[in-house]
């Protein structure tokens, strides 16, 4: 069964977030969904690149006070 | 189609570059593109092992605000591309050699050996070479 993990990479700056979000993507089973919470503003805009380029999914990016959620689904 | 290989000489000791020479290369590895990083002249002495941050980094203007915000530290950098993705780090032989060091003079677990220059850029070949 699919699960939903957060990791909390606010305070950490770019490529921070993104590491973060690989590692626990090495860990995670196909369907699971990762959510990345980052106060980096690049990061937020990067990661949905990265996740494009390298074949995972998007879920969405929620923009919060002074911090993004990005969500996506492990695809492979 | 596969991504071409991507090949970084890092000469710099400068923070900055340091700095950027570790973003480059560890998102390209962890974008499925190979990366080989071959660290020469100044940027060595980065590497030796035992050294504080504060004894590791120098710079300009961005070196010290890495420091101060906390950016994230170039060689665990590194060490998390090669972890993550393709990625190898080979010291100059030439500098070794005339700086008296060995490999066991460097961090543990980010360099795959040593190489020399030519070496190096003969494998460049078959890619894309930017140097820092």
């Amino acid at each position: 069964m699919a699960e939903r993990k957060t990791i909390d990479a606010r305070g950490a700056y770019c490529p921070g977030p993104l590491m973060e979000l690989i590692a626990a993507l090495k860990l995670s089973q196909v369907g699971d969904e990762l959510e990345v919470l980052s106060s980096d503003k690049g990061s937020a805009a990067d990661i949905p690149e990265w996740v494009e380029k390298v074949g995972h999914q998007m879920v969405g990016t929620t923009a919060h006070d002074g911090y993004w959620s990005v969500v996506i689904r492990k695809a492979k | 189609m596969a991504a071409k290989p991507l090949f970084i000489i890092l000469c710099s000791g400068e923070r900055e570059k340091l700095q950027m020479a570790a973003m480059i290369g560890s998102v390209a590895a962890v974008s499925d593109r190979p990366v080989e990083l071959f660290v020469s002249m100044n940027a060595i002495l980065a590497f030796e092992k035992d050294k504080s941050a504060e004894q590791r980094y120098h710079g300009g203007h961005f070196a010290k605000a890495f420091a101060a915000k906390g950016a994230p530290d170039p060689v665990d950098l590194l060490g998390q591309g090669k972890m993550l993705g393709e990625m190898k780090i080979w010291a100059c032989t030439m500098v070794l050699d005339v700086q008296g060091w060995s490999m066991a003079n460097l961090v543990d677990d980010v360099f795959d050996g040593e190489m020399g220059l030519t070496k190096f850029l003969s494998d460049a070949e078959d890619g894309e070479l930017i140097t820092l």
